[in-house]
């Protein structure tokens, strides 16, 4: 999420829809609860302010990837449906010199955690140039900057690929373009279409990487062509992004509004 | 490109057409249940499917579709090959036909209709789809301008819902014309309805998705328009289609105030507030229509001009010139939108959202020479506020006949209250002599209405007519044809009776009068062109004393004086005085013949007119 991508990419062999793969459930662990944002709530009401902050307006460079969106914190570009969702929408829309807004919200200074499980469950965006991401950052980063804070993507979706996820660590020697990436391709279905849960389980040596359940990616240590900086405590981030160098920009053809629906995010140790 | 019509005339090609190929649908004869039919996916895979037979559209080549073994996807055995015309081929003005099944295929598994396709150059298909099946074509969708291009690549046409499709023997559709005027090839290959599950947010309309609202009446019938779906293809894109509204269900909240049928059709029944909405299975399809009804309509005043005097624009009442429009959606400051309707069978325009709207009837434009008034019938079906006012602008297009040449010339009439009131038809009449603006009226071509606080009207019998004032220089009509029986007739000049033989309608007395006899609306008449007097000898005396009239029907549409004489040897002459001009067309006017006393009536030679102007004179007869 955080550095240029130069060009796609689509590392490691682990990815999904091979049936046949054996190991893909591993044993459920005895996870306990220790954050979570159910997002129930009025219609209308911004997220919880002791669990969320706001990044806001257009970033550095398009918040590192030349997206185009302005983050806004009103209630048309984040909100509480009244059902139990946080809804992020990105309108197409002149904003202070931006043609896109939408919504980014993290737990930075309010929640982080080194280790656990992730999980956020949610109907993402769709159409080309839709970046819907769910994913975690180094919470010494104003301290050592990214990349070598680390960065976990828990789940990332091209909106002109709505089948298909990407889960991705940044780390140093390894961001950007060289980040270890790898995608997980719904048969016959859509992440736009319902809710899936997207989810890591992150302890000393490895990260897992789930979608709705089934392991489609693991790295571990040794994977990483560069330190291993997974060993410290990480926050939380939503956001919907428009268009950027990661995916391209969106075009006449694409749907406007667009909504990322979360029916929860939660956080296990 | 051509246009996306589709003819739906069945032509079978002379070669090709219906392979049956025995029926894949396997039903137990003792099973009463209702059939099922065979969900055999492939349409034209390495050739045809079982039962599939190929039919081309009426007015396409008909040889343009080829089962080609060259040129195939993958290196497949078999491709389907179109070769699309140029324009002006004699063979026919597009490539296209329908492919379908004998037998009905259960495609309600399935949510695309998939196939590979690569042309030899870069083309928009005008239509590509499914479900026309050379009958109903009930559940028809199509994709109207699907981009290929030289490398082959796969496409998909979504199934708006397969769930309706459990009978189909539509499978597949193409209708392509040429590429900006040249022909060119293309192929489709591998055919086949499948569950992709990567298509989603599917999303019909009715009215473009609009949220229409509209003003109606017992009778009145619309369609609901714009019919659309569109739906997001597994590369994000949304894709449009066109789709047959039977995929459609359609609901009326209120049908007491109107009905909406399975086709589409809304009728209005009644007083009050009814929205139509349309759902495709379980989802609402965007826009909707409000009608308010205002129950029973009050048509417009029937128009009781002889349509002889009329040059009617927009009526039922008389036949309408050519029109070129109703509303030229002027750009780029109109806002006038036209949602006319018919009810009780009377035509109705309707302008909504009015400020100001157009009509044009330059094709030919109108000689209004002849002309006295314009009618116009108004309703506001809105209260009148103050500051409301109506023009009406007529113009008149000048000599070139034609919009602009520095020669048109118009005038604005300006109506307001209390001529302009509300819920109540309002007759215009306004004379063209009033109209100082028109240099002329001969080349009449627009009328323009403009308002100001009138957001809606309707407007009725437009037309343009001759109350009688203005008298044609020569008559349009012939003279009325005589009733009276023959033999109570002494005829001098007329083509209903046998006339006295031997009479000379010009003798030289000296006069100045130029006279011809003319043909009126095939009519024989007399033609007195700049009168000072002319005579009139009887080929023999006659004795008209057992007559008590000298009939004579004339029309004069500039003389200011004329009087006839009838003469006996002497010679002794009477004048009568006739009424002069015309006002209203021919005059028939029987003059006692006593009036002429005291002429010898047993010995009449001659006859006379004099007075000034140009006459047309008819039936000139004695009778009792």
């Amino acid at each position: 999420m955080k550095k240029i991508f130069l060009f796609s990419i689509v590392a490691l062999s682990m990815t999904g829809c091979n049936s046949d793969d054996k190991g893909q459930q591993i044993d459920s662990r005895n996870w306990q609860l220790v954050w979570s944002d159910e997002f129930d709530g009025a219609s209308g009401d911004l997220p919880d302010a002791s669990k969320w902050g706001f990044d806001l307006g257009t970033g550095a460079n398009g918040w590192g990837n030349q997206e185009l969106q302005h983050y806004t914190n009103r209630p048309q570009n984040i909100a509480l449906d009244g059902a139990g969702n946080l809804v992020i929408t990105a309108l197409k829309e002149n904003y202070q010199s931006s043609q896109y807004t939408s919504a980014r919200i993290k737990t930075q200074n309010l929640f982080s955690q080194a280790y656990g499980r992730f999980e956020a469950r949610l109907i993402s965006p769709y159409g080309q140039g839709i970046w819907p991401a769910f994913w975690l950052l180094g919470a010494n980063i104003d301290t050592v900057s990214w990349p070598a804070c680390g960065e976990i993507d828990v789940m990332e979706i091209k909106g002109q690929q709505p089948s298909i996820v990407n889960g991705t660590i940044h780390g140093p020697g390894y961001s950007g373009a060289n980040a270890i990436s790898g995608r997980y391709a719904l048969q016959y279905d859509r992440f736009d279409k319902g809710y899936h849960l997207f989810a890591i389980e992150w302890d000393a040596d490895k990260i897992d990487f789930f979608v709705d359940g089934y392991l489609y990616q693991r790295i571990e240590k040794s994977d990483v062509p560069g330190e291993w900086v997974y060993d410290h405590p990480f926050f939380m981030i939503l956001n919907v992004a428009v268009g950027g160098n990661y995916l391209g920009n969106p075009t006449n053809d694409t749907p406007f509004p667009q909504k990322m629906t979360i029916d929860y995010v939660r956080v296990y140790r | 490109m051509k246009s996306n019509h589709i003819i739906l005339t069945f032509k079978t090609l002379a070669f090709s057409v219906w392979l049956f190929v025995g029926l894949s649908c396997e039903n137990d004869p003792k099973d009463f249940q209702q059939a099922t039919y065979s969900k055999n996916p492939e349409v034209f895979i390495d050739g045809f499917s079982p039962t599939l037979g190929y039919g081309a559209f009426s007015g396409s080549v008909l040889t343009a579709f080829q089962v080609d073994n060259e040129v195939t996807y993958n290196n497949s055995a078999a491709s389907m090959r179109f070769d699309v015309p140029s324009v002006n081929d004699p063979d026919g003005t597009y490539a296209g036909g329908v492919f379908l099944t004998s037998v009905p295929r259960d495609l309600s598994g399935y949510d695309a209709l998939t196939f590979w396709a690569k042309a030899t150059k870069t083309a928009s298909l005008d239509v590509v789809g499914f479900g026309n099946d050379f009958g109903l074509n009930k559940y028809q969708a199509s994709i109207n301008g699907l981009n290929i291009n030289t490398t082959w690549k796969k496409y998909i046409i979504p199934l708006p819902d397969a769930s309706k499709l459990k009978a189909e023997k539509g499978m597949l559709l193409v209708s392509e014309g040429p590429e900006n005027g040249a022909g060119y090839s293309f192929w489709l290959d591998d055919v086949k309805f499948e569950k992709l599950g990567t298509l989603a947010h599917g999303q019909a309309s009715i009215f473009a998705g609009d949220n229409k609202t509209e003003t109606s009446f017992n009778g009145v019938q619309t369609n609901i328009s714009g019919i659309q779906y569109v739906v997001n293809l597994p590369n994000g894109i949304n894709q449009s289609m066109s789709i047959s509204s039977s995929y459609l269900d359609f609901v009326s909240s209120n049908p007491a105030v109107a009905t909406v049928d399975a086709s589409g059709v809304i009728s209005t029944l009644g007083q009050g507030t009814t929205v139509i909405t349309a759902s495709l299975g379980s989802e609402s399809a965007a826009g909707s229509l409000t009608l308010n009804s205002f129950g029973t309509f009050v048509n417009a005043p029937l128009p009781t001009r002889d349509p002889s005097t009329v040059k009617s624009i927009f009526s039922n009442a008389y036949t309408n010139v050519p029109v070129k429009y109703y509303n030229g959606y002027y750009e780029p400051y109109q806002t006038t939108r036209s949602a006319d309707f018919t009810v009780g069978g009377d035509d109705v325009l309707n302008y909504t959202n009015f400020n100001f709207v157009g009509i044009e009837f330059s094709e030919p434009t109108i000689d209004g020479s002849n002309l006295s008034h314009l009618h116009v019938d108004l309703f506001m079906p809105n209260p009148i506020v103050a500051g409301t006012t109506f023009k009406v602008n007529l113009v008149d297009f000048g000599a070139n006949a034609a919009f602009g040449g520095g020669d048109d010339t118009n005038h604005v009439t300006t109506f307001s209250p209390p001529t302009i009131v509300s819920q109540n038809w309002i007759s215009l009449n306004i004379p063209l002599s009033s109209m100082t603006g028109l240099a002329s009226k001969a080349h009449l071509a627009q009328i323009i209405f403009e308002g100001t606080n009138i957001p809606n009207f309707y407007a009725d019998n437009i037309y343009f007519y001759n109350d009688g004032s203005v008298i044609p220089a020569t008559p349009t009509v012939a003279a009325p044809t005589p009733t009276t029986p023959a033999a109570n007739v002494i005829s001098i000049f007329s083509n209903a009776y046998t006339n006295v033989a031997g009479s000379d309608y010009n003798p030289n007395w000296g006069q100045a009068t130029v006279t011809t006899q003319v043909n009126i609306a095939g009519n024989t008449t007399l033609k007195y062109a700049g009168l000072n007097y002319q005579g009139l000898q009887f080929g023999t005396p006659q004795n008209v004393t057992s007559k008590n009239f000298l009939h004579l029907d004339y029309y004069t549409a500039n003389s200011t004086s004329l009087k006839v004489y009838l003469i006996s040897p002497g010679p002794v002459e009477k004048a009568v005085v006739l009424t002069v001009p015309t006002t209203g067309g021919w005059r028939s006017i029987d003059i006692p013949l006593t009036s002429f006393s005291p002429v010898n009536l047993s010995n009449l030679i001659q006859m006379k007119f004099d007075g000034n102007g140009t006459i047309f004179l008819d039936n000139i007869y004695f009778r009792d």
